[in-house]
């Protein structure tokens, strides 16, 4: 656990020099930390369970940001392999694991039983040895609560896995909101609203997501309730009324509204009472998010002629501009631990990527990303993680240091994440 | 009056649906992969500030087009056909965009009946909150100089699509400059 400690603290303090060598050339060897490397034979049990969870597993190891898994090619047992023989620890020394996970999957009736095992290849320690259970159609849940016991108990870390990414699907030219695990699994397109639905935010309890649809055919701002379905009008202004954000006390939103003549930012109650106007300027104001301690809000302004990322003091009003790299950076969000501004930065190249930036304007770094074209960044509710939509229309997932970006839905049509708080 | 007769008749309707729904809020389902086509609003409870469904059906109704002689259907063909065209980034107003809204204040000031609601596009190039916003300048530059030019405000709605409609998806610079616009549709009249 100190150990593990540490190398978080090594790895935050390293990471903005070790970053500028990655933009040229990602080399995780030649750094003095890697990630942790894990062996995943396959699973015993029936084939038409066991690959499934095999890949939601694989796929939540690389989201936590922290493992790679070994790909089985090398193994020198690739299983199937229900439990890991006290004798067998070298086969994995090997090929280099730190951990070797095996499971038993079984099915009694609607349920399935995953029996996983997880040991610690240096002290040939067992981290895990627990039977998870979930519905049949809810497989993803046992490894999810695999995911959230090990990281919580061996690495002090919160509940990943309880939380949702809500994004925007297309669908036969319409576009509706999408809700699913972090890791894209038991996903759910929600019908209505109209044909086009943007702008997704979560609520900080998690019970509510604030959205833009053009029900009535204009941008008007309703929350959804997760639990009843109901969808309320919340603004709807003439002009636009978009890119809402709630502040961390979840009782007022921000949002951009034009009403007054040119995009400018707001802030309301949920009753869309106590309207207070937060910008005033010639230009383009838009998509504010808040700081975790509530007291200031990112937002994106063409005020200095293209857009880039400001800081707004909500007791002062005193603005602070953030990013002077490039000409067009857009759409930030403020990282829940608040040491951070993420945002999307149009490079060199003609792509986007996920730039950063901390809330006084330094150390501004890209994420490699994707290496498509990468935009609408949101972070995870512990703050280790960004998603981001990829020009493939795909939501990625990526850790701070940009080392693996792992794609979650598959297909394409996705768009603008918003990453849930742990949800209960 | 055809026109009237259709509203009012569409609001009967849509009276009698709330008071045999009854329903109090709209709601959304959840949905495997199918999605419906835009559908007709739900009925909905009139709360303080929120437009009632009776307001929105009075809208679409009023789109119902009525005979028209042909030369004034070509009229109006022409005037949504045509769109102003934006620079990259840019919502000022070129001086050939001034000239095709000088056309179309033309056209308003002959046909006084006529309320239009001019849309703001984007290219797919920005992003897409920043692009919404940016629509949104690109449909009220059109329509103030339409009120420059004496048209009365009260006939010009505006409504941003961002990138969200373009009309040509090519993803290159032709399909780009087709996309970045103004477009104009005939909403009453």
């Amino acid at each position: 656990m100190k150990r593990y400690r540490m190398f978080i603290l090594v790895a935050v303090v390293l990471a903005p020099c070790m970053l500028r060598a990655q933009q040229v050339h990602i080399d995780v060897e030649a750094s003095e930390f890697r990630k942790m490397r894990v062996a995943m034979p396959a699973y015993a049990g029936p084939g038409d369970l066991t690959g499934q969870l095999w890949t939601v597993c694989a796929r939540d190891f690389a989201i936590t940001g922290l493992f790679e898994v070994i790909a089985p090619q090398g193994y020198v047992n690739p299983g199937p392999l229900g439990e890991i023989q006290p004798g067998s620890l070298k086969d994995w020394t090997l090929i280099g694991a730190d951990y070797v996970v095996a499971a038993t999957v079984s099915r009694q009736g609607q349920t399935v039983l995953f029996r996983v095992q997880m040991i610690e290849i240096s002290t040939g320690n067992v981290i895990e040895r627990t039977t998870y259970t979930s519905g049949l159609q809810t497989m993803e849940r046992a490894v999810h609560a695999f995911m959230n016991h090990m990281l919580k108990e061996k690495f002090a870390l919160a509940p990943l896995f309880s939380s949702k990414i809500a994004c925007i699907k297309k669908v036969k030219g319409a576009k509706q909101l999408h809700v699913m695990w972090c890791d894209g699994t038991g996903g759910t397109t929600i019908k209505g609203g109209g044909s086009l639905v943007l702008n997704p935010a979560w609520s900080p309890d998690g019970k509510r997501i604030a959205l833009v649809t053009y029900y009535r055919n204009n941008p008007d701002l309703y929350v959804f309730d997760t639990v009843s379905f109901r969808l309320n009008l919340l603004a709807g202004l003439k002009g636009i009324n978009i890119t809402p954000a709630f502040d961390p006390g979840g009782t007022r939103l921000a949002v951009t509204q034009s009403s007054d003549g040119n995009p400018e930012i707001y802030l309301m109650n949920l009753d869309g009472s106590g309207r207070t106007r937060l910008t005033n300027s010639w230009a383009t104001d838009t998509s504010p998010s808040f700081s975790p301690d509530g007291r200031s809000v990112v937002f994106c302004s063409s005020r200095a002629g293209n857009p880039h990322i400001f800081l707004l003091d909500l007791a002062t009003r005193k603005v602070t501009r953030l990013t002077y790299e490039g000409k067009y950076n857009t759409e930030p969000v403020f990282s829940p631990r608040g040491d951070l501004v993420a945002f999307s930065h149009l490079a060199g190249d003609g792509k986007y990527r996920i730039g950063l930036v901390r809330p006084d304007g330094s150390k501004f770094r890209v994420l490699p990303g994707s290496g498509l074209s990468d935009e609408a960044p949101a972070f995870s509710p512990d703050g280790r993680l960004i998603a981001f939509a990829a020009a493939n229309g795909n939501i990625y997932v990526t850790d701070l240091l940009g080392m693996a970006a792992v794609p979650v839905t598959t297909g394409g049509g996705f768009s603008e994440p918003a990453w849930s708080p742990f949800l209960k | 009056m055809r026109n009237r007769s259709l509203v009012l008749c569409s609001m009967i309707a849509i009276g009698v649906a709330l008071m045999l729904t009854g329903c109090p809020k709209k709601t959304l389902q959840p949905a495997a992969t199918e999605v419906s086509q835009p559908r007709p609003p739900e009925a909905t409870a009139p709360t303080p500030g929120e437009p009632t469904m009776q307001m929105e059906s009075g809208v679409a109704g009023t789109s119902g087009t009525a005979p028209l002689s042909s030369a004034i259907e070509q009229a109006r063909a022409a005037f949504e056909g045509g769109d102003v065209y934006f620079e990259y980034d840019s919502f000022d107003l070129t001086a050939q965009a001034k000239q095709v809204l000088a056309e179309k204040a033309a056209f308003l000031n002959t046909h006084p009946g006529i309320k239009v609601s001019v849309e703001g596009h984007c290219d797919e190039r920005g992003t897409q909150e920043y692009n919404l916003a940016l629509g949104e300048r690109r449909a009220k530059a059109a329509q103030e100089y339409l009120v420059f030019l004496g048209i009365n405000a009260q006939r010009l709605s505006t409504v941003s699509y961002g990138e969200e409609r373009p009309v040509d998806p090519a993803g290159n610079e032709e399909a780009w400059a087709k996309n970045r616009r103004a477009h104009f549709v005939i909403t009453q009249g």
